[in-house]
Formats: C-alpha cells, sequence, structure tokens
C-alpha cells in the first residue's frame, strides 16, 4: 500500500529502492512498470500517463518500454537460453529465427556464448540471471526494472550481475530502478530511495562515476 | 507465440501424455461405440440393401419391420401384380430356423425364401456356387459365418448336408450375405424349399418384392399398391428407414449405446478438462511472466487454444486409428462382428466432440489465467 509518495527515477540514472519488507517497494514498482493500476494518484513514465492507457495498451506499454529482471528469475523452462533471452522480440512479431540471433548476440556480450542452447535447469543462477538480464535488455527499453537481482545469488555472482547491469542498462535515455534489500550493492546506485510505510522517505544522490 | 506455447506443451511429457491419453480414450470410446450402434441398426434393415433389384416392398398393414414379417395370403401377390405401373412383383418369405450338422453342430438362422422362378431377393455376393445352384433338390445358401460356426476350423466348400426342422438341405452355395439383426447367419433358398423347411400355415407370403416400371415413380407406384390392396408398400430405402426407425424405438439399443457415448464424451470432458487445467495451473506463473512482457490476454487465449488443438489432434488421431484398426481387425467375413465399421459420420462426430471437450477444457483454465495479476512475477 502506498500513501501519498512522491519517486522520480531519471534517464541515464540506476536508481536503487530499498526499505523494509511490506514498505510499498513492489506496489510501487508495479504501477510504474504498468502491470497495476494506482487507485489514486498519476504514474508517468517518459510521458505516458500511465492511469490513462487501457489493459491492452497497458500491456503493449509493457511490451514495449519495460524490461524486467525478476528475483526468481522467471525463465520458461521449456525454452532455452537462447529462446528465452528472444521471447520480448517474439512478442513484438520478429521472426523466431531472427530474434533468436539477436538474443544469442547479447548472451555473447553477457558471457554466453557457450549456453545458448542451454535450458534453465542446466544454468547456474548467476547464469539464469544473465539470461534474465539478456530478456530485459534485447529488446532495447527505456526503463529497465529489477526485483532483488542478487537475491537469489551469492555475493560473487550478485557482483557480477550488477556489473553486467550497470554496464548494459544504464544508458542516457534509459532508466533503471533496482528493488532491493542487498546492501552489498549499494555502490552500484546513482540514486537511492529510501522507503517506509509506503513512501519515499529520502532520496540520496550518490554520484557512481567519481565513487569508482 | 506459437513455438513458444507448443514447446510450453511439449516440454511437459507427463502432462501431455495424459492429456493425449485422455482424448484419445474418449474418441476411441465414442467412435467404436458409435460404430457398434450403426453397425448393429443397419443389420437390421441389411436383408431390403441385399434385394438390390426390387424397388418396392410390399407387407401386410401389421409389418414393421424385415425382422418380423406378419405374413400374408399367397393371393396378395396377385393382386399387387395387377397394380399399374408394376413391371414385376415376385414373393417373398421370411422366417427363423435351426440348422443342424450330422455332427450335432447348430446356430439359429434367417431363412429367406425367394421366388422359384427368378430368384429375385437373393444376395449377389456369393464365395462359392452361384444363384442357379439353389434350382437343384433340397439346395439352400448359406453365408460364410454360418458354415464356419457350423464348421469351424474347414475350408469352405459346397455339398454338405444339413438337418433343417429335421428335412435335409444340401449347401449348393455359400454367400456374402450381409448379416441379419435378430440371427447374424442368413440362408437362402426357394420359397417352395422354404415353405418344406418352416411351414407357414395358410399365410405362405411375407413380402412382395416390386419393381415399378421405368417410366413412372417408385413413391407413386408405392402409394397405388396401398390404395388398390389395403397392403403396406414403401420403397425400398423407406422400408429400411421404417425398419431402423421402428428397432430404435422399441428396443433399449439407442438408449443403451447413446449411454456408453456419453460417458465417453465425459470421460473425455473430466479426464481432458482436469488435466489441462492442471497443466495451465501449473505454467501460471509463466503465463504471468508473459504478461508481465507484455503479451495480451487474446495472445494468450491465442496460445492455450494451440496448445489445446495440437492435443487434440494427437489424441483424436491416435484414437481414431485405434477405433479404425479395431473395426478392420473384428470386420471380417467370419467374424461373429462381421458388417461392423467405422462410418465417416462416426468420425466427424467423434472430432466434433473432442473439439468441443479441448474448447470447454481452455474456457475453464483460461478463466483464471485472465484474471492473473502480471504482479505475482515480483513476489518470490
Amino acid at each position: 500500500m502506498l500513501n501519498r509518495t512522491d519517486f522520480d527515477a531519471h534517464a541515464g540514472e540506476m536508481t536503487f529502492l530499498v526499505g523494509p519488507s511490506g514498505c510499498g517497494k513492489t506496489t510501487l514498482i508495479s504501477i510504474l512498470s504498468a502491470m497495476l493500476r494506482a487507485d489514486e494518484g498519476d504514474a508517468t513514465v517518459f510521458g505516458a500517463d500511465l492511469k490513462a492507457l487501457s489493459g491492452r495498451a497497458l500491456s503493449r506499454f509493457r511490451g514495449e518500454t519495460v524490461g524486467f529482471v525478476f528475483q526468481q528469475f522467471n525463465l520458461l523452462p521449456a525454452l532455452d537460453a537462447a529462446e528465452n533471452a528472444a521471447v520480448p522480440l517474439i512478442v513484438h512479431g520478429m521472426a523466431t529465427g531472427r530474434a533468436r540471433r539477436r538474443a544469442s548476440e547479447l548472451l555473447d556480450r553477457l558471457g554466453l556464448a557457450e549456453s545458448l542452447k542451454k535450458f534453465p535447469r542446466e544454468l547456474s543462477g548467476g547464469q539464469q540471471q544473465r539470461v534474465a538480464i539478456a530478456r530485459a535488455l534485447v529488446h532495447d527499453p527505456k526503463l529497465i526494472v529489477c526485483d532483488e537481482p542478487t537475491a537469489s545469488l551469492d555475493g560473487a555472482s550478485g557482483h557480477a550481475v550488477m556489473n553486467i547491469l550497470r554496464t548494459l542498462a544504464v544508458r542516457p535515455d534509459r532508466a533503471a530502478i533496482i528493488v532491493t534489500h542487498d546492501d552489498r550493492i549499494f555502490q552500484f546506485a546513482d540514486r537511492i530511495a529510501f522507503m517506509a510505510d509506503g513512501r519515499v522517505v529520502r532520496t540520496e544522490k550518490r554520484p557512481f562515476e567519481e565513487m569508482h | 507465440m506459437l513455438p513458444i506455447a507448443l514447446k510450453m506443451l511439449f516440454g511437459d511429457p507427463m502432462k501431455l501424455i495424459g492429456l493425449v491419453f485422455g482424448i484419445a480414450f474418449s474418441t476411441l470410446l465414442m467412435s467404436q461405440q458409435g460404430g457398434f450402434f450403426i453397425g448393429l441398426i443397419s443389420r437390421a434393415a441389411n436383408v431390403i440393401a441385399d434385394a438390390r433389384e426390387a424397388t418396392i416392398w410390399v407387407m401386410d398393414p401389421q409389418t414393421e419391420t424385415v425382422e418380423g414379417p406378419t405374413n400374408m395370403r399367397a393371393t396378395e401377390l396377385l393382386r399387387v401384380r395387377g397394380v399399374q405401373g408394376v413391371l414385376w412383383a415376385v414373393p417373398l418369405v421370411r422366417a427363423s430356423g435351426t440348422v443342424r450338422t450330422a455332427e450335432g453342430r447348430s446356430t439359429t438362422a434367417s431363412f429367406i425364401g425367394v421366388d422359384d422362378a427368378s430368384l429375385v431377393g437373393m444376395t449377389g455376393r456369393f464365395v462359392a456356387g452361384a444363384p442357379e445352384d439353389l434350382r437343384r433338390p433340397d439346395a439352400i445358401a448359406i453365408d460364410q459365418l454360418g458354415f464356419a460356426r457350423l464348421w469351424p476350423g474347414e475350408q469352405l466348400k459346397t455339398g454338405k448336408v444339413l438337418e433343417v426342422n429335421d428335412r435335409r438341405a444340401v449347401i449348393a452355395a455359400i454367400t456374402d450375405a450381409a448379416p441379419g439383426f435378430a440371427a447374424p447367419v442368413v440362408v437362402y433358398t426357394r420359397l417352395s424349399q422354404a415353405l418344406v423347411y418352416v411351414p407357414g400355415g395358410r399365410n405362405t407370403l411375407s413380402f412382395v418384392l416390386v419393381r415399378n416400371v421405368p417410366e413412372s415413380d417408385a413413391v407413386t407406384v408405392a402409394r397405388r399398391i396401398s390404395e388398390t390392396t389395403g397392403l403396406r408398400a414403401l420403397t425400398s430405402q423407406a422400408f429400411e428407414r421404417a425398419t431402423i426407425d421402428y428397432v430404435l424405438a422399441n428396443t433399449g439399443i439407442a438408449f443403451s449405446f447413446g449411454v456408453v457415448i456419453a460417458l465417453g464424451a465425459i470421460v473425455g470432458i473430466l479426464v481432458c478438462g482436469l488435466t489441462f487445467t492442471l497443466f495451465v495451473n501449473d505454467n501460471i506463473r509463466q503465463f504471468a511472466v508473459l504478461k508481465a512482457i507484455g503479451v495480451s490476454n487474446g495472445r494468450i487465449l491465442g496460445m492455450v487454444a494451440s496448445q489445446a488443438i495440437v492435443v487434440a489432434f494427437i489424441g483424436y488421431s491416435i484414437g481414431i486409428w485405434l477405433s479404425s484398426a479395431f473395426f478392420d481387425g473384428v470386420n471380417q467375413p467370419l467374424s461373429d462382428l462381421k458388417g461392423f465399421w467405422l462410418p465417416w459420420q462416426v468420425a466427424a462426430l467423434s472430432a466434433a466432440a473432442v473439439l468441443a471437450i479441448v474448447l470447454l477444457a481452455t474456457v475453464v483454465s483460461l478463466r483464471r489465467v485472465f484474471a492473473l495479476d502480471p504482479a505475482i512475477t515480483f513476489r518470490g
């Protein structure tokens, strides 16, 4: 439940959304990623008023504008790595073969060139999350939403995943929002919004480039 | 999205097998019982179908079917012959009797006595001998099934001697006659010989077989015969229909087969509906992910419908193949189930039922998917 909260995420930045369980982080990113409608208030993402969009338009908006990385990876078990990464392109109507080639190029950049034909059950947690990142980025969305992307990974894998996200997801025309409890990865943030009781109570700007 | 839908389907082999089994079993049950039903009621009218030369059947007004005629006086034949539009009219007697071999084997048979002169009313399918052989003394023609029952394992051959109601009969020909309804064994003989075997008392005529003159219409001539003689006259097709209708209305066949066919459909609906719903529910998170990344409900409907149609196609193909193989196996000349087959109409109706079953299963299972909140993907 959100309570009269304001939240801004900026293109070209990686914004972390942190706070205790039940503080409203998931509700907030669900609204921003057009999965949930706010009962009151406004949600504007890259100029689109989400409240004014129909259910079908919200689906299209999610498909075109948002890339998701989930805590549980949520890969489709019947598809291999390349097919999983290609799903958003296929959803947009791209031919399966072309979509697979494009997804394979991205997986190659993520170090999974040898695992293109492996199924999720054959991949480690870190590898699965990299496939999920490829799926989130393959259709070049303007908004990347990551829900606890390192929660299911050990420290080294989590660090590697964040490095990849930092390298590939952050672009001047793209915003990335990371929901996390994991303070080991705060160093990757450009901005951290702290939430409590359904509100963003404090926002910190952290100049990432200066720190690294 | 079709390739993704199919990979989801084939990626879960156990559930796929369950779904295919449900549809295949349901198809087998419906089509096999449907084929049996059609085969059985067709038997009721086989004698009519085998008498190809006749276009009109004339009978006592109380006669309902070809299997159970009320006999008429022999003079009715002459009255029918006198009706305008009748090209020829010949007598036919039909009765039941028991045939017995010298070794003591016996079987019940339908006796059909055909006109001594023309032999009209006899089947045209002969395996051994010919219609003309019936002109010999004590000659009868028995079908293959009857021969096999009386002399199991022996080669079909003419010349064998039988007893029919304590009278001597010699097998002069062996036919491939279509089996009857009450007794599957069919014995043809001359009318005069038939009356020796199964005496009919004063009334010795079961039917008069008529052919109308070419320039007239069989329906009109049949009506004229009825009006002129007071007898019941029907075209061959109308009599086949009336016989089948009588069997359906006065026996429990339609009801009992209907119950089994309905059970087949219910089993299909239950097995397929439950398994498909389980399949969709197990994949609910995957559908939520697809919805999250922009797949609309309409496209998910398309995915699930294509999965259902593929399952229906595979299951139906297996079921109808099994059913067809069954009928191919039993529809042999010496089998008690001779004449049972799988009509294309039964196959088509089974296909329609299977399609209805999977569409119902799709609708039931999709209700949850449509109401699915894609935000569940954010929950661990």
